[in-house]
């Protein structure tokens, strides 16, 4: 198999040529190549949902030893295709009574600055979109401007139970993003780069020849700081046991009760982008990126460190029970927070230690 | 007219349509939602002057933390009787008058002051030398600012408790 991000940059660049041997300046050639590029990698981000609800249909089902799908397609492969289908046929429902511009902005705010999180993220060699400096922070910062979709999305339905569920969700997404940004500033330190090419390519040494030197493998640091970013992402991505927001038994389903058709699918497909953000950023903060043997190439690395921990957050999802909306909160401000001050402070001092 | 241009005047238009809604608007949560997506502007405006650490803080600071706050606010004070409310008080013509002598000022000395004519240095990161500068020369003041928010902090818990001290 071959670097796809090496083969596609080339690509990229030889289009680029051609169009400046065709007659135009070399700037609207790059204008116009990015722009392809932008439109490829949201194309391949449309469709990471297809494969991450089929995939939480299947495990869910086998962890209850169930079967999942299995009438629509060979296994039920083509189940989510006809859901979405189904989706795109539904009538658009507005309540009475809400006002029917935050009800659409709502599902605007949510679900577009998923796809802009995804410029910086290297997927493997020759692949981030944008060599961006600040790459972890813009990525913390763009994704928290969902969480003003979803407070208008329980404001704009005129519903108790998703004006319920969208305060929660805004206090819960508001509390974990401070641990979970905390949670990064050890690797921060250590590589000395906010940018996520720097941080993936600086784990792609060994130590004593064989022991892969990813951030996780670092002793006491690594872990506690995967341990967190990974509680952190849970939260974030409002899954169980996180799922305060939702909460079925208690809000119906929260600030998404009111939303039928389309609106409610972008809903979904936000969340479950966010979940492949959160595990595509594990794997290059703590895993290595595309760092791995070389019979493999580095995208596939990647995708499969990434897959391992889309996994984890399935696995938590069957093993823990929601936790009560107080206590989420405990937890986060009373037991996350000191956890990850305390461990910026063995960062750096093992960083004092070393270079003393 | 480069790209430049016409990005800012793009930016620079959006904003000041979004600033007037901000102020306009007898609906507060739509007025919150104008206002967060001009301070998002404001950030496209400062990545438009090379300053993107700036932008990336402005994001997570502004339009992810503060307004979320400032949304929980409007969700409590919201009320029906708020749509018939005269916007205006019985100021209004003097500070007309003086909004309108602030305006021709700046007018003024934007047509007679010569402006420097430069061009926008290329966009370089900037994340490290601000760090740099934080942490190095800027320390005391950088902390002296940190100890002001913890004295608000500290502040807020204060006034927040229900029972006297």
């Amino acid at each position: 198999m071959a670097e796809v991000g090496i083969i596609l940059r080339q690509g990229v660049d030889f289009a680029r040529q051609w169009l400046v041997g065709m007659g135009a300046t070399p700037f609207q050639a790059l204008v116009a190549s990015k722009v392809f590029e932008t439109t490829v990698t949201i194309s391949v981000i449309l469709a990471i949902p297809l494969f991450l609800v089929y995939a939480e249909r299947k495990i869910s089902a086998f962890m209850q030893a169930r079967l999942g799908p299995m009438h629509t397609g060979p296994w039920g492969l083509l189940q989510t295709p006809a859901d979405t289908l189904k989706l795109f046929f539904k009538e658009d429902i507005v309540p009475q009574g809400a006002d029917p511009l935050i009800h659409l902005m709502a599902v605007v705010l949510a679900a577009a600055p998923v796809f802009v999180c995804f410029a910086p993220v290297p997927f493997g060699r020759g692949f981030p979109l944008i060599n961006l400096d600040t790459g972890i922070l813009f990525v913390f910062a763009v994704s928290g401007i969902s969480t003003l979709g979803i407070l208008a999305a329980g404001w704009g339905s005129a519903n108790k139970f998703s004006m319920l569920g969208g305060i929660r969700g805004a206090a819960q997404m508001v509390s974990y993003e401070i641990p979970r940004a905390l949670s990064v500033v050890p690797v921060v330190l250590f590589y000395s780069s906010l940018n996520l090419q720097t941080i993936a390519c600086a784990q792609m040494v060994r130590w004593h020849g064989w022991m892969p030197k990813w951030f996780i493998f670092y002793p006491g640091i690594g872990q506690i700081a995967f341990i967190l970013f990974l509680i952190a992402s849970v939260a974030e991505t409002n899954r169980i046991p996180f799922d305060i927001p939702e909460a079925e038994s208690e809000l119906v389903s929260g600030y998404h009760t009111e939303y039928s058709g389309m609106k409610f699918a972008f809903f979904f497909l936000a969340e479950y982008v966010y979940v492949f953000l959160s595990s595509a950023l594990a794997a290059t903060l703590f895993l290595g990126g595309g760092d791995g043997a070389a019979f493999l190439p580095s995208w596939v690395w990647f995708t499969l460190k990434t897959g391992a921990v889309i996994f984890l957050f399935l696995w938590f999802r069957w093993t823990f029970p929601r936790l009560r909306v107080d206590r989420l909160m405990q937890f986060c401000w009373q037991f996350l927070l000191p956890l990850a001050l305390v461990n910026i402070v063995l960062a750096a001092a093992w960083i004092t230690w070393k270079t003393a | 007219m480069t790209l430049e241009t016409g990005i800012f005047y793009g930016l620079g238009g959006l904003l000041l349509i979004l600033s007037l809604l901000v102020v306009t608007t007898r609906n507060l949560f739509r007025g919150a939602l104008a206002l967060s997506t001009a301070l998002g502007v404001m950030a496209g405006l400062f990545v438009l002057l090379g300053g993107d650490f700036l932008a990336a803080g402005q994001l997570l600071i502004y339009v992810g933390g503060v307004m979320v706050l400032i949304l929980f606010v409007v969700m409590f004070v919201q009320t029906p009787a708020l749509f018939r409310a005269p916007q205006t008080n019985r100021r209004w013509i003097p500070a007309l008058v003086l909004g309108a002598g602030v305006a021709a000022v700046f007018i003024h000395i934007f047509y007679t002051v010569p402006m420097p004519e430069e061009t926008l240095a290329p966009a370089a990161p900037t994340s490290a030398a601000l760090g740099k500068l934080l942490l190095g020369d800027m320390a005391v003041p950088f902390e002296v600012v940190s100890l002001i928010l913890l004295a608000a902090l500290v502040g807020a818990l204060v006034f927040g408790l229900e029972r006297e001290l």
